[in-house]
């Protein structure tokens, strides 16, 4: 409400427009201005449906909070700067960044973040790009698939390669829930064959306890079930139920961003060990594009072992709602013991423009 | 010594007056576009009638009478054009000036705008694809893009989409036709070459003309 308070009094101030004598009955403040410009396509209540509208590509429905709330302001400020294809969206909507002040689209921004009329929607600012195993605060709706090859090779026996691939859904329910299933898929060298089988499915729920409309902060917690579907002889599974409460965190430190994330496994079969799982992400947005590449580094660990992954992350379309991440785990400890793995994922954001309408 | 140096100066002298210039053994080319079509309906004018009006001209086809016609493009395929490197483009009264224009390639687009509403300069491709769209929203100011070796530019406005306008960019000679459908183009050394002729709706078969040192042959061409 502040935000749309600053933003109502937003006098013009770019250089384009501070040489210019506004002439009578000239828009002068953001909410003046959304009338006069770009009510025409969005409409005056942001809803983007006009009695005789002038484009061809119906805008996105501003007061569908599902829509507004999840991306960062930064995204939104690009699409005015740079017009749409700036953000991978329709090139029918304009450039205005010679025409508006950084400030100005600040304020279009907070005006429009106001259609949306429900409280309790997390910011978009909270939403960081996915590290490849720290677990995200943000809750999502998303489609991802998650595959990691490690190859193991010893002295004393053949040596084996390991593929494995996770497919994660995940759906928002609300403002702050959200639920998630996950499938893993192995193939792996056992005793002397290659067998593929399915994991242990899981099931989780998250909530986003906490999420500054600010300062880019966000807790999240939830609790996550491993069912115990894959087969325990072959190591598929842990052939016991176990749940998984777990705390996930993230905010930004002068242009980077910080995640962490942990978890403690509680198997109901007491004769299952526990283990403790801790993740640290850092990393940095090369550009201010939505489907710009991201550069980052993890730290993971397990009870006493601890990984290094590098990684690096793309948007594969404009809108970034495909995206492919890569990462090699490295063994910080027992290095000798443990096996390098390749890690990526391959991410739908399924809600999301895929691309531009033309 | 000074004898000799005197019939050289005469010499280089007499060299000098009877050599012709490169521009005097240029031709030119000059003609007279027309065309069987008529004049469009005025557009209805669906927003911002205060600026607008109720309705404006269709200027896809603007021909007088006596069937000239203005805003064809003529080109002369392999004779070096000295086009601007500059287009301006006014949005005025809710319509692009001039409609049609041509430029040098990897100049500058500057588009500006007279009226007290909002309007966007879309330049596209033929094959669709945006080369930029800018917001105009006051009147006054001026935008500059660059516009590189696009081609045939197509203009529109995406808060009226009855605006239409056109940049042909091309390094070859090339000249607009004016209200009477006149065109003339200057500086073309004697050769046979082909000649393009352009038009946002109507059509013209290319042809082969040859340009002579002398007085400019008159060309009729019809447009369908």
């Amino acid at each position: 409400m502040i935000l749309f308070v600053l933003a109502a009094v937003l006098a013009v101030s770019s250089p384009a427009l501070a040489n210019q004598q506004p002439g009578a009955g000239a828009p002068t403040t953001i909410p003046e201005m959304w009338g006069a410009w770009c009510a025409r396509c969005h409409a005056d209540d942001g809803s983007g449906k006009v009695k005789e509208p002038t484009i061809t590509v119906e805008p996105m429905d501003f007061t569908d909070c599902r829509v507004t709330s999840p991306e960062p302001d930064a995204d939104w400020e690009r699409a005015i700067a740079k017009g749409g294809p700036g953000v991978g969206l329709s090139s029918e909507m304009p450039a205005f960044e010679d025409s508006l002040s950084p400030e100005q689209i600040s304020g279009f921004v907070a005006h429009m973040r106001g259609f949306c009329k429900e409280a309790g929607w997390p910011s978009g600012n909270n939403n960081f790009p996915r590290p490849l195993i720290t677990g995200k605060a943000f809750p999502e709706n998303e489609f991802v698939l998650v595959p990691a090859v490690s190859h193991e090779s010893e002295p004393h026996s053949a040596s084996a390669t390991d593929v494995s691939l996770v497919a994660v859904y995940e759906r928002r329910v609300g403002r702050r829930f959200m639920y998630e299933v996950a499938v893993p898929f192995y193939n792996w060298d056992f005793q002397t064959e290659r067998d593929s089988e399915i994991g242990d499915v899981a099931v989780a729920v998250k909530y986003a306890a906490y999420a500054s409309s600010t300062t880019p902060r966000i807790v999240s917690f939830g609790v996550e079930a491993t069912l115990p579907t894959g087969q325990l002889y072959k190591e598929f599974g842990k052939g016991t139920v176990v749940f998984e409460p777990f705390v996930a965190a993230g905010t930004m430190l002068s242009g980077w961003y910080v995640q962490a994330a942990g978890k403690v496994e509680l198997p109901v079969d007491t004769r299952v060990d526990r283990a403790y799982l801790y993740n640290l992400y850092l990393g940095r947005d090369t550009s201010a594009a939505p489907n710009t590449w991201t550069l980052g580094v993890e730290l993971n660990g397990e009870n006493r072992e601890l990984w290094i992954t590098p990684q690096v992350r793309k948007g594969l379309t404009g809108t970034g709602a495909l995206a492919a991440s890569l990462g090699v785990s490295i063994p910080v400890k027992y290095r000798g013991e443990k096996v390098v793995s390749w890690v990526g994922y391959l991410l739908w954001e399924y809600l999301e423009p895929f691309r531009a309408a033309r | 010594m000074g004898r000799l140096l005197t019939l050289g100066i005469l010499g280089a002298l007499s060299c000098g007056a009877l050599a012709t210039p490169a521009w005097a053994q240029t031709g030119s080319i000059t003609g007279t576009i027309t065309t069987t079509a008529t004049g469009l309906a005025p557009v209805r004018v669906t927003i911002d009638q205060k600026v607008c009006g109720n309705e404006l001209p269709d200027h896809a086809v603007v021909v007088d009478a006596q069937g000239r016609l203005a805003n064809a493009v003529v080109v002369l395929v392999g004779v070096k054009g000295a086009a601007a490197a500059e287009a301006t483009i006014t949005n005025d009264q809710c319509a692009f000036a001039p409609r049609v224009q041509i430029m040098r390639p990897n100049g500058n687009v500057k588009t500006t705008s007279n009226d007290p509403v909002l309007h966007t300069t879309n330049a596209q491709l033929a094959n669709g694809r945006t080369l930029f769209n800018v917001a105009l929203p006051i009147p006054g100011l001026t935008i500059t893009k660059p516009i590189g070796a696009a081609g045939t530019v197509r203009l529109g406005c995406n808060t009226h989409p009855w605006m239409r306008g056109w940049v042909i960019v091309t390094d070859q000679a090339a000249a607009v036709t004016g209200a009477d459908g006149r065109f003339t183009i200057d500086h073309v050394p004697p050769g046979t070459y082909e000649l393009r002729i352009w038009h946002e709706s109507l059509k013209s078969a290319p042809r082969k003309i040859t340009v002579t040192a002398g007085p400019p042959a008159d060309l009729s061409i019809t447009m369908k």
